[in-house]
């Protein structure tokens, strides 16, 4: 009991669902097919699934010959929109329960786009436009030759010309107000932004790989190159301190007349900072002589030894311009004694 | 002598100081969210700059419309505003008026806004075709003529068209969509995608149908650009018939032309 009521209640929906949505179609058989099925057929052949299947089944049917045959049904010349209708009010007689009233709905919506589709073209049947005939118009001013055969497209007939759409567009061209656009006179920058901008990001990716894998052993090169410059530099101005000290064993050299290059402060300044490698290493010294000024000879082979030993002392030489202009003056000096390497 | 010196630089240099203090604070929100200054903002934000900066901004948006015009992709504001307008968003609607005015008054063309929700600009022709042979013979783009069959198909088949309409008459113009054409390469690129991101064409689904399928319309920039009594006009000439005949498509060609251009009717109208 309670089943056969809640059964009753579920057909309810669908049904009204259905005979409002057969109303929109404006079907005259809808009437009759209503009042077929009262409410005393309720719960006859309720659970009849093989029936309910076969409904779905032709519903389904229906839906895809409206799908497939699309053209067909819209075409004004025939009435297989309205026979595809009749068809599933037919079929709506029996149905019973929601699942199937969903189909029947569906094909509704179907059939209500098709037949929008078809009352535009009723509308416009008055001055219907043909496009088979406007295709034809426009084949003949693209230039068609209907004499020669189609070589590319080998079923059509005739021979269209290579600039067939040239023509056309020159002739549509009336029809835009299409802005002319702005080219370059020059015409060398044509507007492609991808491939520059990719060129760049590679350029710069390509060198900083290699920098990476360079750098290290880059670096110790420099590294090794400048204190291989101190070390020339180092034993060139040995050189010329011993060249000095042979030529006039006997007279001291000043240092600051050594070591100041009257031209060049910066120069002056590396001189000192090489002359200080060579009294580290005991290769040269440092005196005062009676003026308390302070002179520097190199140490020879014997002596080096013997300075070893004997007690050594540190020593700051400091210099500034102003200094190094005093210096020049009071030494009178006006050339150096180590000229420029190279 | 000395009071009257200091009382007019003070003005001066505290002005000077506000305008450089001004244009930091503008900086920070420098991003998509662009919201249309107000009219008293625009007032404010002008006489903050000299002439001379506005008609250089101008003429910088100026140019910058016409290059990116080429493409006859529209162009946005958002684009417009981050590449171009920058720190003068602030008087972003006096720039793009006097854009319009130079592009009317200096090119004879017109600057619409196609798309008012999205902000899309395009640039249209104002000066009507010169009857005849063109004194220049500008070498004719293939693909207008591929764009005129679609448009004036759908236009003549009452505005909407289903796309096997267009493939089949393109197939009997020996255009095969699904075959690279010689002059347009891949024919259904190019009039559904390229044709729809230039606004010329609109490529939708139509609802409920299996398998899917699309249809056609007429794109904002197409509404704008393109002259429906034109086309009925040339086709008038190739069937050899009064384009009055069409009596829909020419009343609509003759309503949607008076609405849709209303401004340069002094030089539409002849």
């Amino acid at each position: 009991m309670k089943r056969a009521r809640s059964s009753g209640e579920n057909e309810e929906a669908p049904r009204q669902n259905g005979s409002s949505s057969r109303r929109q179609s404006e079907n005259s058989d809808v009437e009759d097919g209503e009042q077929a099925f009262g409410l005393g057929d309720l719960g006859e052949d309720d659970n009849d699934a093989s029936r309910r299947r076969e409904i779905r089944s032709k519903y389904r049917d229906l839906i895809n010959t409206i799908q497939q045959e699309r053209e067909d049904m819209v075409s004004l010349t025939n009435n297989r929109l309205t026979e595809v209708l009749e068809e599933a009010n037919n079929l709506f007689k029996d149905v019973r329960r929601a699942r199937e009233a969903a189909l029947d709905a569906q094909l509704l919506v179907v059939a209500t786009d098709l037949g929008k589709e078809k009352a535009s073209r009723l509308f416009s049947e008055g001055t219907a436009f043909d496009t088979t005939a406007y295709t034809e118009h426009l084949l003949s001013f693209m230039g068609l030759n209907r004499l020669e055969d189609g070589q590319q497209n080998g079923g059509v007939d005739g021979y269209l010309p290579q600039d067939a759409w040239h023509r056309l567009a020159q002739r549509a061209q009336s029809c835009f107000r299409t802005a002319p656009s702005f080219h370059f006179m020059r015409g060398s920058f044509h507007a492609e932004p991808p491939p520059p901008r990719q060129r760049i990001e590679r350029q710069r990716k390509a060198p900083s790989k290699e920098a990476k894998r360079i750098m290290p052993t880059e670096l110790k090169k420099m590294e090794d190159s400048q204190q291989d410059e101190t070390v020339k530099e180092v034993e060139r101005i040995l050189a010329y301190l011993k060249g000095y000290h042979k030529d006039d064993p006997t007279s001291p050299i000043s240092y600051y007349e050594f070591v100041i290059d009257p031209d060049s402060f910066s120069r002056t300044v590396e001189n000192i900072f090489h002359t200080s490698f060579l009294i580290r290493d005991g290769l040269a010294r440092m005196y005062l002589d009676e003026d308390k000024l302070p002179c520097i000879a190199p140490v020879e082979e014997g002596e080096a030894e013997a300075a070893e030993s004997s007690n050594r002392k540190q020593g700051i030489v400091s210099i500034n311009p102003k200094i190094w202009k005093e210096l020049i003056d009071a030494f009178d000096i006006t050339a150096t004694m180590i000229p420029q390497s190279e | 002598m000395t009071q009257r010196k200091r009382l007019s630089n003070t003005p001066s240099s505290s002005q000077a100081k506000r305008q450089s203090g001004a244009f930091p604070a503008q900086d920070d929100d420098d991003d998509v969210t662009f919201t249309q200054p107000s009219s008293t903002q625009v007032q404010r934000g002008l006489e903050k700059l000299t002439p001379a900066q506005v008609d250089q901004k101008t003429a910088e948006v100026v140019q910058f419309f016409l290059v990116k015009a080429q493409k006859k992709i529209p162009i946005r504001r958002a684009d417009i505003v981050k590449h171009v307008v920058k720190e003068y968003k602030n008087i972003y609607p006096e720039i793009i008026k006097r854009a319009t005015q130079t592009f009317d008054k200096v090119f004879g063309l017109k600057l619409v806004e196609i798309d008012t929700k999205n902000h899309l600009y395009i640039l249209v022709n104002k000066l009507d075709p010169v009857e005849g042979d063109s004194p220049i013979s500008a070498p004719a783009n293939p693909k207008m003529g591929l764009l005129f069959q679609i448009l004036s198909v759908v236009f003549m088949k009452g505005g909407v068209v289903r796309e096997n309409v267009i493939w089949n008459t393109l197939k009997k113009l020996r255009v095969d969509p699904g075959e690279k054409h010689e002059e347009f390469g891949d024919v259904k690129k190019v009039v559904t995608e390229e044709f729809v991101r230039q606004k010329y064409l609109e490529y939708v689904r139509i609802p409920h149908t299996e398998p899917v399928e699309y249809e056609f319309r007429w794109g904002q920039r197409a509404e704008i650009e393109v002259s429906k009594p034109k086309i009925l006009e040339f086709l008038g000439e190739l069937h050899e018939v009064d384009p009055k005949s069409w009596s829909q498509q020419y009343r609509e060609a003759h309503a949607s032309q008076n609405s849709s251009q209303p401004s340069s009717s002094s030089s539409s109208q002849r």
